[in-house]
């Protein structure tokens, strides 16, 4: 964007907006929102305001300006009744009693004539509202009813027939200025319509020749204090027929049933703050009329009419631009509705998409892959980036992925549990990752796992926007602290940088969505995966009861068939040959084979089905005990042990027994063919773990089959080599694994072995 | 007269092999073979075919745990639970130690048990051992004699 010499222009970070700082800005902004507009004690003049007891319409309080209008003083009106004021006030008490309960905007009761001063016998509107306790009338010049039939309703009626042509909500807002222009006849109407921070941008404008144009600029949200904003949505029509006018007060100053300022909200008399005034007149506007635009409860915009000299606007116009007001605040309610069920309509379809995707892959990371351009389009952003445990994908326009780890940690540390997070600034939002503005303006990050620090993010591209504010802002603060407003309207130009495009209220809404279709899928597959667990450990549980049947079943014919071997070579021996001898002892050491194979087995199966009984383990001294053990397996063996120091561990005592008998006895075992054989034992702890080695100089295995090495019935020697059932080591496997522990081995072909296992330090 | 010794055993292999053991330990008790566990009931309570049978227990009772229509442990638990038959020593033989049922039976008061070995020489002298202890050298309950270890065992 260009600024040209007349239309200055700064940036946001380096402009200074006047002398003050920003703090005392911020304070007196803070004075003009507490700024009590709603109990100015005092009017406009335009009419006179009599404060009434609802059952007596005795007068309570009234305006001083009664002394103009009606030639009255005020002492004589107030304490008097209208019983006495008015003439056939009888009929106006019967229709103030038709008035509807719940009416709180003040209702045009009728006309109605004083009995003396120097308006009597004169009609006069009256316009009555209950508030505060109390029934406020307001007294206004009378207007012509016939005019109101014959002009405003005919204008209002044909603006409601148009609204359906309009196609955009900027038009039927500009329809509605010229609609309120021809109404009351305003120099110039405008409509603006207000961002989230409240700064209004003039969205429609129609003015006389003469009135500066304003459309398209933006009137900063420090213009309207919170307190008129609230007051614009209960209230939702406001004239100020004078800048100038001088303020009539009440008399007494305060209701005399609260003893408190008489609450105007609702007046149309209301008199205005100063400020206010001061800032229409810095406009250059004498009159001015505002009707509210209010969607969904809230302020949506706003009607805003000028005109540069006085101007009265009577009841029954305001009335009608009321209900031109609501008739636009629903219109764009139903509009926005619209608009958001389409484009809300048009994201699910996209979801839809991408969760289907998920569901054919069975993953949400190759779902989101398989569809980039729906992933990263559907948030409206230029790219995205899919975290799972391991890796994280990055699809478009995306901060390198270093810049996306950073923020991966980010959002774990700063923002832990929250579902989703969105910013249109991440230089401000993120001031921890300070390079990461250098690459994108708006972040937006959704968690899809509860546990772990899965996430789905998207980026915005940074974009330096220019606001064309109406005016630089340059609202100086006056010795009271209140707020002096600007004294120039014109153009001015500032560049905003570091923000992105916002996400759209809907789009968030859309990727929270997303989220939860997502932890669907995540959740069904967790239980899937609960479900083939529970299955498996079902179908375990029968495999062991039928390998220990038939280890069972198995182990009677091999004792019988081991017993009649050794009964037959006891009694009929001499009737065999040598050869029918040896025979028989074949088939009786093949049955004890066998037996043994079953009975390992057999306390395999029991090693998985074994509740673990935990208790404090001396490595050491067990290491002490198998070694006596095993004694008269190496007896006369030239073997060295050299064993550390062992710790205390926390463990299942038989079955660390049991496993390290299996490493020892594997030791002694495959180092029978060394002259000098050597057996080392160690340990070392890690902050989880206590690890022990157990190295021998044996012959080893080569680690090609080292995978086999922990499988049952897995044999890496000859059987004339070296003895066994190949169940040693898948029980030691087993164990560790009951353990929560592991197990590996190191070796190399005639090398020697190390066997080392782990166990975990804390053991639930 | 030497109270005899009771074998309760179904399968035949294991039945002869253990009176082989029985015969080579030399024991002169008598060995009343029993196949089931309700033939097992019907000898100890004197019922059936056995109603006419001498009364007396017997020295040991050999249960195997494993038994067609009634199973061992049953057997084991009416003995328990019956006055004259609870101070019958029970010898229960089992396949295997990892058989979940030892800790039953242990719960029901069994004296000993047996896990019977492949090895044969194994087998007999457990059998043997069991024999000699409970037929001849356990003091016997009372209103037993007292049996003496024969010569040459």
């Amino acid at each position: 964007m260009t600024s040209s010499a007349n239309q200055p222009s700064a940036t946001r970070s380096d402009a200074t907006r006047s002398d003050a700082t920003s703090a005392d800005f911020a304070a007196a902004a803070q004075n003009c929102d507490r700024e009590p507009i709603h109990i100015p004690g005092s009017i406009q003049p335009h009419g006179f305001l009599l404060v009434l007891d609802e059952h007596s319409l005795d007068v309570l309080q009234a305006s001083e300006n009664v002394a103009t209008w009606l030639g009255l003083a005020v002492d004589e009106v107030v304490g008097s009744s209208l019983h006495r004021l008015l003439i056939d006030c009888a009929s106006l008490a019967a229709r103030l009693k038709a008035l509807p309960v719940d009416e709180q905007h003040p209702f045009h009761v009728g006309d109605v004539r004083f009995n003396r001063g120097v308006r009597a016998e004169k009609p006069i509107a009256m316009m009555v509202h209950r508030h505060d306790g109390v029934l406020i009338a307001e007294f206004e010049p009378t207007s012509d009813p016939l005019a109101a039939y014959g002009t405003l309703y005919p204008l209002v009626r044909a603006f409601i027939g148009q609204l359906q042509d309009a196609r955009t909500i900027d038009e039927l807002c500009q329809r509605a200025a010229l609609e309120v222009k021809r109404m009351t006849g305003f120099g110039r109407v405008k409509a603006y319509r207000f961002d989230p921070e409240g700064n209004g941008l003039v969205n429609a404008e129609i003015a006389d020749p003469g009135y500066p144009s304003y459309l398209g600029l933006c009137f900063p949200a420090t213009d309207i204090p919170q307190q008129a904003r609230r007051l614009y949505c209960a209230n939702r029509i406001r004239v100020i027929e004078d800048a100038n006018y001088q303020p009539s007060p009440l008399e007494p100053a305060n209701n005399p049933r609260t003893q408190a300022r008489l609450d105007l909200s609702f007046a149309a008399l209301r008199s205005v703050s100063p400020v206010h005034l001061q800032y229409m007149r810095n406009m250059g506007t004498m009159a001015s009329m505002s009707i509210s635009i209010v969607v969904r409860g809230e302020l949506w915009g706003l009607i805003s009419c000028h005109h540069d000299s006085p101007r009265p606007v009577g009841f029954q116009t305001r009335t009608a631009c009321e209900l031109l007001g609501s008739v636009l605040s629903l219109q764009i309610e139903t509009r926005e509705a619209q608009a958001g069920a389409e484009h809300m309509l048009n994201l699910r379809h996209q979801i839809v998409q991408m969760l289907s995707a998920m569901a054919d892959r069975d993953s949400v990371r190759e779902g989101l892959l398989a569809l980039p351009e729906t992933f990263v389009g559907f948030a409206g952003a230029v790219g995205g980036a899919v975290v799972s445990e391991s890796r994280c994908e990055l699809v478009g326009q995306t901060p390198p992925a270093v810049e996306v780890d950073a923020l991966i940690q980010w959002l774990a540390e700063h923002q832990p549990g929250a579902e989703v997070f969105a910013s249109d600034n991440v230089g401000r939002d993120i001031p921890q990752l300070p390079s990461l503005a250098e690459h994108i303006g708006g972040v937006l990050a959704v968690a899809i796992s509860e546990i772990h620090s899965h996430y789905l993010i998207w980026f915005k591209s940074e974009k330096t926007r220019t606001v064309q504010w109406a005016g630089r802002p340059e609202k100086t603060i006056a010795e009271s602290g209140a707020l002096s407003p600007r004294h120039s309207f014109a153009l001015w130009q500032e560049n905003v940088s570091g923000y992105s495009t916002p996400w759209h209220p809907l789009e968030v809404e859309g990727v929270a969505e997303l989220r939860t279709a997502t932890l669907g899928i995540v959740l069904r597959k967790a239980e899937e995966m609960a479900q083939m667990a529970s299955d498996l450990k079902k179908s375990n549980k029968e495999l062991e009861a039928f390998s220990y049947s038939v280890s069972h079943d198995l182990r009677a014919p091999l004792r019988h068939i081991a017993g009649y071997a050794e009964l037959l070579s006891d009694m009929e021996a001499e009737k065999l040959s040598e050869r029918g001898v040896r025979f028989l002892e074949h088939i009786g050491e093949s049955a004890r084979f066998a037996g043994t194979l079953v009975d390992n087995l057999l306390s395999f199966s029991q090693m998985g089905r074994a509740a673990l009984r935990l208790s404090d383990v001396d490595l050491g001294a067990l290491v002490d005990a198998i070694r006596n053990e095993m004694l008269p397996d190496y007896e006369g063996r030239d073997l060295e042990w050299q064993v550390a120091p062992l710790p205390v561990v926390y463990a299942d005592a038989a079955f660390i027994h049991l496993a390290l008998r299996n490493l020892l006895s594997n030791a002694i075992k495959y180092t029978r063919t060394r002259e000098h054989a050597k057996i080392e034992i160690n340990a070392r702890q890690t902050a989880t773990e206590v690890i022990v080695s157990i190295r021998d100089n044996g012959v080893g295995f080569d680690m090609e089959y080292a995978g086999k090495l922990f499988g049952v019935f897995q044999r890496l020697h000859r059987m004339e080599e070296f003895e066994g059932t190949g169940i040693g080591l898948a029980s030691v496997r087993r164990i560790l694994e009951r353990h929560d522990g592991r197990v590996w081995a190191d070796s190399a072909l005639d090398k020697g072995a190390t066997f080392f296992f782990a166990l975990p330090k804390h053991l639930d | 007269m030497l109270k005899p010794i009771v074998l309760v055993e179904d399968n035949p292999h294991d039945l002869e092999l253990t009176l082989v053991a029985l015969e080579r330990s030399q024991l002169a008790n008598e060995v009343i073979v029993l196949r089931d566990g309700a033939e097992a009931l019907d000898y100890l309570l004197r019922q059936g075919a056995y109603g006419n049978r001498v009364e007396g227990n017997p020295a040991v009772m050999l249960l195997d745990l494993k038994l067609p229509k009634v199973d061992g442990l049953e057997v084991l638990k009416i003995v328990r639970e019956s006055a004259e038959l609870r101070s019958i020593p029970v010898v229960m033989l089992t396949s295997s130690r990892e058989e979940p049922d030892l800790q039953r039976a242990y719960e029901l008061g069994v004296n000993a048990y047996v896990v019977k070995p492949v090895e044969f020489k194994e087998f007999v002298a457990a059998i043997s051992d069991l024999g000699v202890f409970w037929a001849v050298l356990n003091e016997p309950p009372p209103g037993s004699l007292r049996l003496q270890k024969r010569p040459g065992s």
